[in-house]
């Protein structure tokens, strides 16, 4: 134990508050999980609920909970965790407080993968679904070296404000030509795209939270472990030289785990936008800015805000659903707005 | 032969070349200022030092070995660069922010040992930040903000510490409180302390050894006596000084000063005023 004379009362408080604050969103999430499993068009009571878990409800009961409302709701908090954690390391990296895997156009890179894929394959009970996440990560890679070049410029580097615009633009562009794309494909591609783009979680049964779950277990402890390179790339580029980190090599690296979340996580899920850049906010708000705590608020908040964009998404229209992409995009919009004009001044 | 020496540099900036084959080495344990008039390639020079700008041919040697040729980790051992002061992360207390200079002594995680916690501190009492350690860094003013930069750097724990204008944007009081800070550091810890300062009077009362330069060359270097001359001064800045002594330091200062050329017109107007 380190004795207590070199860390102030405060700052061992602060550490202690960061972790219970972390503690306190994973148990919101778990009672949204409660919550969501016994919400939707088919109600379960909460005795309901418990009896089926336990394997003593009903066979439909069964049905709906494991196989279309659970796998359902682990999909939501994962493709949160990851979008949320891409969005905290792109924001740390480029010192770019707007900075997010959706806004960039990674996302969309990823979704242009999918959609070419699944166009091969139509039937999603055969496709190959392990493969998703790969060919996502494909696609997002690709876009984000492309957004990368158009945006770099000799003797300047980046400029957030040129990467954010090429990333904007690419977005939109990518989402032009799925559209495009659609029209010389089959109607049921046409649904898919359709749906896709407006967000929606799509992939929901477990082959989906399998193929995703390896990339989750590999990507965020790797970030984490690299929560002291965040921190001194945060600092600015002269300084984090100057405190001996290898610059380039590690932004290319912890740039590759982003945009390998950002597109493992929309390959099963639509094109969310918005949780990677809101989460890491609400996430530093909580927690301050060492990365050592931001970055797991920041997956535990995607997850949360996911979940809930989901299962709001869910019941508000009974019997048809909003996609989760769009509920999100409800409250994140406005504080990308807010964001913005806020960097302005 | 001292430590830290550069041989032969040829340093460009897009294509142009800022500095072309200088030489100079850089006495152990003293302080060094870099003067020179804007654009003479002073920031460029510091900059190369630091191994933030690459060479296009030369070398920077440390201990004998090319700076480049050393592994970055190893450098960020001996050396602490402290660049013109930028933004700092919203969310961090002085405490956090001056213990990631410890980064280069940390693996894994990164998380704070015994040794660490004695060098931050260390760092935080001798810049006299030790009752403001849990405030947020970005509520502090220009004057405790770059002592916080410079705990940062002691943090570091390294003997050689590299500043790139340390007392821009500060009030006389608050230059004169950094730039003492370092004088005890130089005196106290014999580090060796290079900088760049734009105020040649504060410049020549803190520095044991002083490189004026112009146009990507050195036009003068050695103790203050030695360069702040009207001679050299007149070479670099181009302008007529008119120059006195320190009383604090006993070395030359400039009394006043006026664009080259216009000297003798001034006068006259002064004396039939």
């Amino acid at each position: 134990m380190i004795p207590n004379k070199y860390v102030s009362e405060y700052q061992q408080r602060r550490n202690k508050k960061n972790i219970s604050i972390i503690f306190v969103v994973i148990l919101l999430i778990i009672s949204m999980l409660i919550i969501s499993m016994n919400t939707g068009y088919i109600r379960l009571s909460p005795k309901e609920l418990f009896e089926t878990f336990f394997g003593m409800g009903t066979e439909r009961q069964s049905l709906i909970l494991f196989e279309f409302r659970l796998p359902r709701i682990v999909l939501s908090i994962l493709v949160g965790m990851a979008l949320a954690v891409s969005g905290c390391i792109l924001q740390g990296i480029s010192r770019n407080a707007l900075a997010d895997p959706g806004i960039l156009g990674i996302n969309a890179g990823a979704g242009l993968g999918v959609v070419l894929f699944i166009s091969f394959f139509p039937s999603t009970t055969e496709t190959p679904v392990f493969l998703l996440p790969f060919i996502a990560f494909l696609g997002s890679g690709i876009t984000a070296v492309l957004i990368y070049l158009l945006s770099y410029k000799k003797g300047e580097g980046i400029s957030p404000v040129r990467l954010l615009l090429t990333g904007i633009a690419i977005a939109a562009g990518i989402s032009a030509a799925m559209i495009v794309l659609t029209l010389k494909l089959d109607s049921e591609t046409y649904q898919f795209v359709a749906v896709w783009l407006a967000g929606s979680i799509w992939g929901s049964n477990w082959k989906f939270v399998l193929s995703l779950l390896p990339w989750i277990l590999i990507l965020i402890p790797f970030v984490i472990a690299k929560a002291r390179v965040i921190n001194t790339l945060n600092l600015g580029d002269v300084r984090a030289t100057g405190l001996g980190l290898a610059v380039e090599k590690e932004r290319i690296l912890l740039l590759g785990a982003a945009v390998a979340l950002a597109g493992a996580g929309v390959s099963v899920s639509g094109g969310i936008g918005f949780v990677g850049l809101v989460a890491p906010h609400m996430a530093r708000q909580l927690v301050g800015a060492r990365h050592q705590f931001v970055i797991l608020a920041s997956a535990m908040m995607g997850g949360l805000l996911l979940l809930v964009a989901d299962t709001i998404g869910r019941v508000i229209l009974q019997p048809s659903e909003i996609p989760a992409g769009i509920v999100v995009a409800i409250i994140g919009a406005p504080y990308f707005l807010y964001l913005l004009v806020k960097s302005k001044a | 032969m001292s430590n830290l020496f550069v041989k032969d540099i040829v340093v460009s900036y897009s294509g142009l070349p800022i500095i072309d084959r200088l030489n100079i080495s850089i006495p152990d344990h003293k302080i060094t200022t870099i003067i020179g008039p804007n654009g003479c390639g002073k920031s460029t020079l510091l900059k190369t030092i630091a191994r933030i700008l690459k060479t296009d041919r030369g070398a920077v040697f440390l201990d004998g070995k090319a700076i480049q040729q050393l592994s970055t980790k190893k450098v960020a051992k001996r050396m602490a660069i402290l660049p013109q002061s930028s933004e700092v992360p919203p969310g961090l207390t002085i405490f956090e922010l001056v213990s990631y200079g410890r980064f280069p002594h940390q693996r894994g995680l990164g998380t704070l040992k015994l040794e660490d916690l004695k060098q931050i501190d260390w760092a935080i009492q001798v810049t006299g930040l030790s009752e403001l350690k849990d405030r947020p860094v970005v509520a502090l003013s220009g004057g405790q903000r770059q002592r916080v930069w410079i705990a940062m750097a002691l943090a570091q724990d390294t003997d050689i510490l590299i500043l790139d204008e340390p007392t821009t944007y500060l009030d006389l009081a608050h230059q004169l409180d950094i730039l003492l800070l370092l004088e005890k550091l130089n005196k106290e810890e014999e580090r060796t302390i290079i900088m760049v300062l734009h105020d040649l009077n504060l410049a020549s009362r803190f520095s044991h050894n002083m490189i004026a330069m112009k146009e990507g060359s050195i036009v003068a270097e050695g103790p203050p006596s030695k360069v702040m001359t009207s001679s050299t001064i007149q070479k670099v800045f181009d302008i007529d000084a008119n120059l006195t002594i320190c009383p604090f330091s006993t070395n030359p200062i400039l009394h006043s000063y006026q664009l080259s050329g216009c000297t003798q017109d001034l006068l006259e107007n002064a004396n039939e005023g």
